[in-house]
């Protein structure tokens, strides 16, 4: 006799509950208590109230079969999330095949173009985006490093990965910003998604992604890295447009500009340090997701260090730790090096 | 100065009401509540009451108040940076309150022009760009508004500075590029809200003489506000005293000096240093001289250099004369009356 029959038998639901009892042991421990057989009186006498069970689903369907226990709930989860994928693919499958496409196309641009191309290419970028020589020469410096230790290909792949996904959050982060920042009613429906998304364990969205896509995809990494990367660039745009000075908003409205004058002449150039300094965590994260997304087939450092876990590789996955630490230090000045530049040439009074 | 210009902006039984329903509490304070009493029993803040204000094309109008007193908020409802809760806003015989977003943003682009107590010049542009911008925000080329803006720079005294960007300017030449800003834009009217009140002494005074020869060269009309008194004597050709919201007094600055209507305006005018301020025209006796003169003064001097003139002494009488007539007369006695405040402020006292 289980400790909540009475309950039931009290309420007058014993009928209900028997209606469509099954048999049969439903644990490992219920079928270790039936192997051992007729050891069940003598627990029961051992009960008080001391080791009264909380009424968990489980206990509750110890005395009443109706009751669904837990592990319900998660196969009926499963079992949803099985019943609308289909239609869910058909939706997001289209959408999100640009994705595949960008992402394999600048794997193959990166690591199929000779390096002694490839270094100075990024070399200039470098020198475009920072206009610093102390970082152009920084760069040259780790990239040179990793390819003398023959990482040259997987911190290509890495990269290609970043530039890709970092290039998505922006294209779609910033609108979102722009929205927010506009709309407190927006800010307010959408930052508990971002507050999720950033707290939400990598790895469990990558659990329902692997059942929407082939894990051969590249778009499944890709959907995971912008997912979690995506936060900052959109908190930050809101924060900064928020934050541009209302006596210069005032101005531009006194002078009768439209919004669209307002938004692209005042309010994305004076929120531009913050925005950057978002692009910044957001190149930063996706470059932390990258290593988790190796589980999910992304090339690149991170098979390395898996490999090093995996098959207790200590120095392969040290030095593609390295690899991935120095990649980080990397576009954190390339991007700081971006945002000092902007910041002295708008600096506000 | 003729003796009727025409008015360009008219202000006619203004409100302003702050708060969720402005509308209701209207009715309480034409019922005649009071600013502290509504604010207690409603919770909303009266902003402006009962503003009858005509504005005359080519003067100065100064809009005086201490802070509080709705004079920002009065100034805003002229190009509808704020709407009213009731009332009518005339420019040039039309009601713009009917006006929609459209024709308002013409009238903010092409008569009316903004200056700001906190500059609010845009700090990513140049200083030629920032004077160039109403123009810019209309939608002229480039070297189309060059121009304009230059010559205004010029005008302003800051030619030199074109290339650089605000920041790296003091206070006094940012307002300048901020008077600059609003000349380009070619508007007979300009509103300015405590333009020179951040600034320090000695510059503001630059900066009125600036404005007064501007004036004296351009005839626009122009709205200033201010919470110095000595600055609205010197600037003012009609003055209008905001308190709690309400035209207190409002006329030629020299009458209000002279005959304040209530105590409030007498505590006002009670520190100024009247000799300054006070013109003969304001004391002589019009008219015909009798007796023998020991000099001329002009109708617009102050009564400091007649007192300077008469070297202290209390006898000598002067001509007043005005474009080689003779208009009046003024006895010293009259000078000494004059520096007196008037008299239910020393009875008080």
């Amino acid at each position: 006799m289980a400790t909540y029959d009475g309950v039931f038998d009290a309420l007058g639901l014993r009928e209900w509950c028997d209606a469509d009892a099954r048999t049969g042991p439903m644990s490992m421990e219920d079928l270790m208590a039936s192997a051992q057989g007729g050891s069940d009186d003598s627990a029961e006498a051992a009960r008080s109230l001391w080791d009264l069970p909380f009424p968990s689903l489980d206990a509750l369907a110890e005395s009443c079969a109706a009751v669904p226990r837990s592990r319900d709930l998660t196969v009926g989860l499963e079992r949803g999330f099985l019943d609308i994928r289909d239609s869910l693919k058909v939706v997001v499958d289209p959408v999100t095949q640009p994705l595949s496409w960008m992402l394999r196309e600048m794997l193959w641009i990166m690591t199929a173009t000779p390096w002694w191309i490839m270094i100075p290419i990024l070399l200039v970028i470098t020198w475009l985006v920072g206009r610093s020589w102390r970082v152009v020469t920084l760069v040259a410096v780790f990239i040179g490093f990793l390819a003398f230790v023959d990482h040259y290909v997987p911190a290509m792949q890495t990269m290609a990965i970043i530039f890709v996904c970092a290039f998505i959050c922006v294209l779609f982060g910033v609108p979102i910003g722009i929205a927010m920042s506009r709309s407190d009613r927006l800010q307010r429906s959408v930052t508990p998604i971002l507050d999720m998304l950033q707290t939400l364990p990598p790895f469990v969205y990558l659990i329902p992604l692997i059942f929407l896509f082939s894990v051969t995809e590249p778009k499944l990494y890709g959907i995971a890295i912008i997912l979690y990367a995506i936060v900052p660039v959109i908190r930050l745009t809101d924060l900064g447009i928020r934050l541009v000075d209302k006596d210069v908003i005032e101005a531009a409205d006194a002078f009768g500009m439209t919004n669209r004058q307002k938004l692209f002449g005042v309010q994305i150039p004076l929120a531009l340090p913050n925005i950057m300094a978002g692009v910044n965590q957001t190149i930063m994260m996706s470059l932390a997701m990258v290593v988790i997304a190796s589980l999910v087939s992304a090339p690149g450092l991170g098979v390395l260090v898996l490999r090093g876990i995996r098959n207790l590789e200590l120095g392969t996955g040290l030095v593609a730790g390295l690899g991935i630490v120095l990649l980080a230090i990397l576009l954190d000045r390339v991007t700081k090096s971006a945002l000092a530049r902007i910041d002295t040439s708008r600096k506000q009074t | 100065m003729t003796e009727n210009p025409t008015i360009k902006v008219s202000i006619r039984d203004l409100y302003k009401i702050f708060g969720s329903d402005p509308r209701g509490a209207l009715a309480k304070v034409r019922a005649g509540m009071g600013k502290a009493e509504l604010q207690e029993t409603t919770g909303h803040v009266l902003g402006l009451r009962d503003i009858n204000v005509d504005i005359a094309e080519g003067r100065i109008t100064v809009i005086m108040g201490l802070s509080g007193s709705g004079k920002s908020t009065l100034i805003r409802h002229l190009n509808r940076l704020i709407e009213p809760t009731a009332g009518e806003i005339f420019v040039a015989g039309e009601n713009i309150l009917t006006w929609n977003e459209t024709r308002l943003r013409r009238l903010r682009r092409e008569a009316m022009s903004m200056v700001f107590q906190k500059f609010a010049l845009l700090p990513h542009r140049t200083v030629l760009e920032n004077a160039g911008t109403p123009l810019a925000t209309r939608g002229t080329r480039r070297r189309d508004w060059e121009s304009e803006a230059h010559k205004w720079l010029n005008r302003v005294g800051l030619g030199g500075n074109a290339e650089q960007y605000p920041h790296e300017l003091s206070g006094g030449m940012q307002q300048r590029v901020g008077i600059a800003r609003a000349l380009t834009s070619n508007a007979g009217i300009m509103l300015m809200d405590e333009a020179f009140s951040a600034l320090d002494p000695l510059i503001r005074s630059d900066m009125q003489d600036l404005l007064i020869e501007l004036q004296g060269e351009l005839q626009k009309t122009i709205v200033f506000i201010t919470h110095d008194l000595d600055e609205a004597l010197k600037l003012a050709d009609h003055l209008v005293i905001l308190k709690d919201g309400a035209v207190v007094q409002q006329g030629d600055p020299q009458h209000i000096l002279l005959k304040p209507a209530d105590p409030y305006i007498e505590d006002f005018v009670a520190d100024i240093n009247r000799a300054r301020v006070v013109r003969v025209r304001s004391v002589m006796q019009a008219g015909p001289v009798d007796g023998a003169t020991v000099g001329d003064v002009a109708p617009n001097d102050n009564l400091e250099s007649v007192i300077a003139r008469a070297g202290g002494a209390m006898d000598p009488r002067f001509r007043v004369v005005h474009d080689d007539k003779v208009i009046g007369f003024l006895e010293m006695a009259m000078v000494m009356r004059a520096l007196v405040p008037s008299q239910s402020r020393t009875e008080a006292a």
